[in-house]
């Protein structure tokens, strides 16, 4: 058995962590490239969201390497990401490639366990009781590396728009995260976030600099996979703004395990009610509401990302324009397909911050 | 009865099913209904938003209808169907309407929410009611008048496909012909009723097959447990009561009973975008269906020709495939 999984930010670092802690062999997929995606368009039709194409692109690579058995989020009702898998296997199938496939629940429900159970009944017999053994052992190591990536990744966005030399933090950064993969014990983890973050608080920095605030939202895949955005956040910290968000990939996760933690979305999800009167489902309301309440913050402005033909948020960037008129907050929609336009969006960010400085300078 | 008001209704998304019920309900209560006429040669199509073109069509019936109503109806459709629920572009129209009509005309944007209940169409009709000043009693008569329209429409349907024009199928003084004549080939005629019966999105690809000798079946003959039948050996289940309509309808008409299926879809549709690539590996992976299968995108291209030429290619395979039979 050789475990595979999609790429989806610095999600690998957490499902390796978890294989490798508890000693199951996987393979991670190569790096989202030019390739994968060219994979993902070849086997699938022009309307479906990039996300699938994405993901799919990573499984077919992953799959020619050696792995068999995928692991996949389900999710659920209304988007299309719920029926990834149903498309996805016909796919595989189709192209004559032969896997085995495990859901994990977005949520726990009868129906869950009992697909989880009918999946799992031959994959069982493959694995060793000291898997099983580690497995809890292996989830804890996966949740601690994630969130210290996410730790050092914020981090790098308040460092990046005060950095002198320009794309340094980046370079840190990878090196950091480098690090943090890396480690195999809890002590030796501990140690290279410390490092970690020294190296990221080393960067020669211009504290005079006030840096404008751009919130950065929509679909949650385009947010959080710097291929699928083309670096968009990296780019915004280069032009000198400080860019935050608050898609992350463990406040997706504690979203579908505690309740407590929807605090944050129930306040945007209030907040996009006088646009919108029900929730469309995905990030769609949040989308808006975090527009709304960003700019009553005082940010300087938005970004908000969607893939091509995605259904809620092409309501939201509807509704967007509405916002950014009533709000006087500058947003920018940034729509992402398959076709090469890292370019266009770098022209696009150029553009978008002359225009916040006009604001301020008017202002 | 003396006129309310006036009532207006896109001539658009879910239009192409449930008018003859919401129609009869309103002109009950004493309102008069007024219907969008849709894009005539020179009106040009209102983009508001990036969505697909039944999105774009709605948004432009509705600016139609602003300065001509009282009220526009965009109720909020977030399921017509106890378990399953519809596109969720749909929960969004009526937000969508008030923005692009600059909030011109007061928008009825009741829930439709079929989920919550066995009742729940007729709460949400009562309140539609009352909203427009109607009493309990007098909402239920209206509901139940517009019950009986809507089965009586649907008891005439398949007449009503196959004699009157497209553009006359909704319109309801317009009585239901006798089809006499027998035509040479049942064609299924497949998709989300908006993309099958608004001649502004498919160029009348209606009235074009019936030309070309075909007899239109479409899945309203269809019971909802022949839809389940055929779709549930699937891994897993698919929620969009419209998306199980159209995957079971095909898988039963390509399993016999017709000489040929098409299915019609407009660009930037999610769900037929993806259930469009699940039907074809499927059938592949399955070794393929000696009945002929067309789908056919529409965009906002004008022209007839390429939609010409593919129906009188498709008519010949049907053809062929008939003569090689017998």
């Amino acid at each position: 058995m050789k475990v595979t999984f999609p790429h989806l930010g610095s999600m690998h670092i957490f499902c390796k962590a978890i294989a490798e802690t508890a000693g199951i062999p996987y393979i991670v997929p190569p790096e989202t490239s030019r390739h994968t995606l060219a994979l993902g368009v070849l086997h699938s039709n022009e309307c479906i969201c990039l996300p699938f194409k994405i993901i799919l692109g990573n499984f077919i690579e992953a799959l020619r390497m050696g792995a068999d058995t995928i692991v996949m989020v389900g999710s659920g009702p209304p988007c299309r990401l719920g029926l990834y898998d149903l498309v996805q296997k016909v796919i595989l199938e189709d192209m004559g490639l032969h896997y085995r496939w495990l859901t994990i629940p977005p949520r726990l429900s009868w129906q869950a366990v009992w697909k989880n159970y009918e999946e799992t009944k031959e994959l069982k017999k493959e694995l060793s009781p000291r898997n099983f053994f580690l497995f809890p052992y292996g989830l804890w190591m996966g949740w601690k590396k994630m969130m210290a990536c996410e730790g050092l990744e914020q981090q790098a966005m308040g460092v990046r728009p005060r950095e002198i030399n320009k794309g340094e933090t980046q370079r840190r950064l990878k090196e950091a995260l480098v690090g943090v993969d890396e480690a195999k014990t809890p002590r030796t983890l501990e140690e290279a976030v410390r490092k970690g973050k020294s190296l990221l608080q080393g960067v020669e920095q211009d504290r005079s600099r006030i840096p404008f605030k751009v919130a950065i939202v929509g679909e949650l895949y385009t947010v959080m996979d710097p291929y699928i955005n083309r670096g968009v956040e990296q780019k915004l910290g280069e032009l000198g703004i400080e860019a935050t968000r608050t898609s992350w990939f463990s406040t997706h996760i504690m979203r579908s395990v505690r309740r407590r933690h929807l605090s944050e979305r129930v306040r945007f999800l209030e907040a996009s009610k006088t646009y919108l009167g029900y929730d469309v489902g995905a990030e769609c309301n949040v989308s808006i509401g975090e527009a709304i309440l960003r700019s009553k913050e005082g940010y300087d402005g938005v970004v908000h990302l969607m893939p091509f033909a995605c259904m809620p948020e092409t309501t939201a960037s509807g509704i967007l324009t509405q916002v950014g008129k009533d709000w006087n907050i500058p947003i920018l929609t940034l729509i992402l397909d398959e076709q090469e336009i890292e370019g266009r969006i770098q022209t696009l960010l150029e553009a978008f911050v002359e225009m916040l400085e006009w604001k301020r300078r008017a202002a | 009865m003396e006129e309310k008001g006036r009532i207006g209704i896109p001539r658009a998304l879910m239009f192409y099913r449930w008018f003859p019920f919401w129609g009869t309900f309103f002109e009950a209560l004493g309102w008069k209904v007024i219907v969008s006429d849709g894009m005539r040669k020179k009106e040009k199509i209102v983009y508001f938003e990036d969505s697909c073109l039944p999105m774009k069509m709605l948004v432009t019936h509705a600016v139609q209808l602003r300065d001509r109503v009282d009220y526009l109806f965009i109720p909020r459709l977030v399921s017509l169907h106890q378990t399953y629920i519809m596109c969720p572009k749909f929960r969004g129209t009526p937000d969508i309407v008030r923005l692009a009509t600059e909030g011109k005309v007061p928008v009825i944007d009741e829930t439709i929410d079929l989920r919550k209940g066995r009742n729940s169409y007729r709460e949400s009709f009562t309140e539609i009611g009352k909203g427009l000043g109607a009493s309990k009693n007098e909402s239920m008569k209206a509901f139940k008048e517009a019950e009986k329209s809507f089965s009586q429409f649907k008891s005439e349907w398949m007449e009503r496909v196959n004699g009157l024009p497209t553009g006359q199928l909704f319109e309801m003084e317009i009585p239901t012909p006798c089809v006499g004549r027998k035509l040479p080939w049942r064609v299924a005629f497949i998709g989300h009723p908006y993309n099958l019966f608004d001649v502004d999105i498919n160029k009348d690809t209606l009235a074009l097959m019936k030309s070309l000798g075909m007899e239109i079946v479409t899945p309203d003959l269809l019971s909802e447990e022949e839809f389940n039948r055929q779709i549930s050996d699937l891994s897993k289940e698919i929620y969009w009561s419209s998306g199980r309509e159209i995957v079971g309808s095909l898988f039963h008409f390509l399993s016999g009973g017709v000489d040929g299926v098409v299915f019609l879809t407009s660009f930037k549709c999610g769900i037929d975008a993806l259930l469009q690539e699940f039907i074809k590996r499927r059938l592949k992976v399955r070794g393929g269906v000696p009945i002929p299968l067309l789908i056919l995108s529409f965009d906002e291209h004008a022209g007839r020709e390429g939609l010409t030429t593919r129906l009188e290619a498709f008519r010949d395979v049907i053809e062929q495939r008939k003569a090689e039979d017998t």
